[in-house]
């Protein structure tokens, strides 16, 4: 056990869904070929002007209002001096000043507690060019320069690995529902960098900052954190001095590696945009872009609870938005809303991950979607007929009476009918009555089976068994 | 009121700006430089000055663009206009250290 305590922080930055970069007209897209997204303003062309995307200060908005903070309604951009190739005007346009979103925060849970990681501040830019190192050259994509970010900064709040990993799960929930981000770290829209002091006691000053970069998976984060606390415990331990340094993860060795020490406060020397104005959102501009939050994974895991799913499958639809959605669309009616989450997470949801399928390509409308629910719920339909029919189900756009006739699927459910065959076969195996009432469960088994062999196997099972326990008191 | 910038300070900023200075040029410009700096700082004297108004001089909205897809270049134009490209990449001489950007 470490003798420190770790204080963590975390900056994310995440890419935009925006048709358009931020700063011009240049489609903002993933995975097209190298340089084919690109203008005079991208490439940084001397005399160019940017123009501010309308879209991503409504996402800025929308991201400020998901994660609780403040808005800024009077901001302006600034310019970020440094030299390198990945930005070939030589700033970057970011937010030094202004943020457009502060003092937010986002609840997790820790070991069955509530814990508000506070948010310091969430700002926009200008994502740089991406640079491939490759032998003595550096290769440029001019793709990425100019997609839109939102940086999120934590106050250095967190206290542990696991904290760090329940901020970032939960940032990615809430900004994926939010339609603010696609999140995907393994494709960079969405990066997060840990940094990590140790001090001894809580009244001590924070201890000196050590940032991890290039970590492309949640887990990577934890790992990052973990192994820099064992560093910095070994360090402290042999009364050494920590250097302030920036370190990037390593996954192959699994450790971090130094990438660069500080040597003096970066000079960046930021000084106000002068090519763009002030931005001033309006009350009507923060109202409307609030309206178009979809329902956030919270406040639907709480109403999936009021209508009786198990915390476990509310969980499990909120991990999947698809079927989430599709689900959002039954909330008002009268169906057992815990059955219908059964069906969407177990047969419908293996059909879907097996053929790769959204549920909206499949045939099974909402309307077709309560009938299902209710054919399983008064037990014509069972579990094991279900399996058969599941494909025509979701493929085909007949009734579910016409698959279910294609099928052979003819269950008996006429509980005065079951209640003749199951008579008849309590009188036929007398023996077996008596084992039962002297104790022996597994005679029940016998007559269920006898029962079904009767009827062909197209009794409801379950039904089957009320009655016939009703039969035997 | 000093005349001229500090060794220090003047080295500061040429290695910022990625420039080799001889002796005789470092001398020179911490003289000019601080007579630019100064100069600058004038603005300051101005009646009614006010540091937002260094942003934009007026109060009004900034205009925003629609997110629409507009022109965008030609691939082969912008690697042909590079001094060296790879492929579709434009080549510049590897980067030793990383990026100060996002």
């Amino acid at each position: 056990m470490s003798n420190y305590i770790p204080t963590i922080g975390v900056e994310v930055h995440l890419e935009l869904k925006t048709k358009t970069k931020i700063f011009s007209p240049s489609e903002n897209g993933y995975g097209k070929m190298a340089n084919s997204l690109t203008n005079e303003i991208d490439l940084g062309y001397p005399g160019t002007l940017p123009t501010l995307n309308e879209e991503v200060i409504n996402i800025g908005i929308k991201a400020a209002t998901i994660l609780n903070c403040k808005i800024r309604k009077v901001m302006h951009f600034d310019r970020k001096n440094y030299f390198y190739p990945d930005n070939p005007k030589n700033y970057q346009i970011t937010q030094d000043r202004t943020p457009i979103g502060y003092d937010g925060y986002v609840e997790i849970e820790v070991n069955g507690e509530k814990k508000k990681i506070e948010i310091k501040e969430m700002h926009i830019e200008e994502d740089t060019c991406k640079s491939a190192h490759r032998g003595n050259k550096t290769l440029l994509d001019f793709n990425r320069a100019g997609v839109p970010l939102l940086e999120i900064v934590t106050k250095p709040c967190i206290s542990s690995s696991e904290e760090a990993k329940l901020y970032l799960e939960k940032l990615r929930e809430l900004l994926t529902y939010g339609d603010i981000s696609d999140c995907k770290i393994e494709e960079g829209s969405m990066r997060a960098e840990p940094n990590v002091s140790l001090r001894k006691k809580e009244e001590d000053p924070f201890g000196t900052k050590v940032e991890i970069k290039n970590i492309g998976s949640i887990s990577n984060v934890v790992a990052g954190i973990e192994k820099e606390i064992e560093r910095q415990t070994k360090l402290y331990d042999q009364g050494q001095e920590i250097v302030p340094q920036t370190r990037r993860y390593d996954d192959k060795i699994q450790n971090t590696v130094l990438m660069r020490v500080k040597e003096t406060g970066n000079d960046y020397r930021y000084f106000p945009e002068p090519d763009i104005p002030f931005v001033v959102l309006t009350d009507e501009m923060i109202e409307e872009a609030v309206k178009e939050i979809p329902m956030l994974p919270d406040e639907r895991r709480r109403i999936y609870q009021e209508l009786g799913v198990s915390k476990l499958n509310a969980n499990k639809l909120v991990q999947n938005r698809p079927l989430s959605d599709y689900f959002n669309e039954l909330l008002g009616e009268k169906i057992n809303h815990q059955t219908a989450s059964n069906l969407l997470l177990g047969d419908i949801s293996a059909y879907l991950n097996r053929n790769e399928k959204d549920i909206k390509e499949t045939t099974l409308t909402k309307e077709r979607f309560i009938e299902l629910v209710n054919l399983i719920d008064n037990n014509t339909l069972t579990s094991k007929n279900l399996k058969e029919i599941i494909i025509p189900l979701l493929e085909e756009e007949k009734t579910i009476q016409e698959i279910m006739k294609d099928n052979n699927i003819e269950n008996i459910t006429d509980d005065t009918e079951i209640r003749k065959i199951i008579r008849k076969v309590i009188e036929e195996n007398k023996d077996s009555v008596e084992d039962y009432k002297n104790g022996h469960e597994r005679a029940i088994k016998f007559l269920m089976g006898q029962i079904m062999k009767e009827t062909k196997g197209k009794a409801n099972p379950k039904m089957t068994m009320d009655i016939l326990q009703e039969e035997l008191k | 009121m000093k005349d001229k910038l500090s060794r220090e300070e003047l080295l500061h900023v040429a290695e910022l700006a990625r420039i080799e200075l001889t002796e005789e040029e470092i001398e020179k410009y911490q003289i000019h430089i601080k007579k630019l700096l100064d100069d600058v700082e004038k603005i300051k004297d101005v009646e009614g000055y006010d540091e937002e108004q260094l942003i934009a001089p007026w109060s009004e909205n900034t205009h925003l663009r629609e997110d629409k897809i507009g022109e965008m270049y030609d691939p082969k134009e912008v690697i042909n206009r590079a001094p060296k490209h790879s492929g579709n990449y434009i080549e510049v001489p590897v980067v030793v250290g990383e990026s100060e950007g996002a």
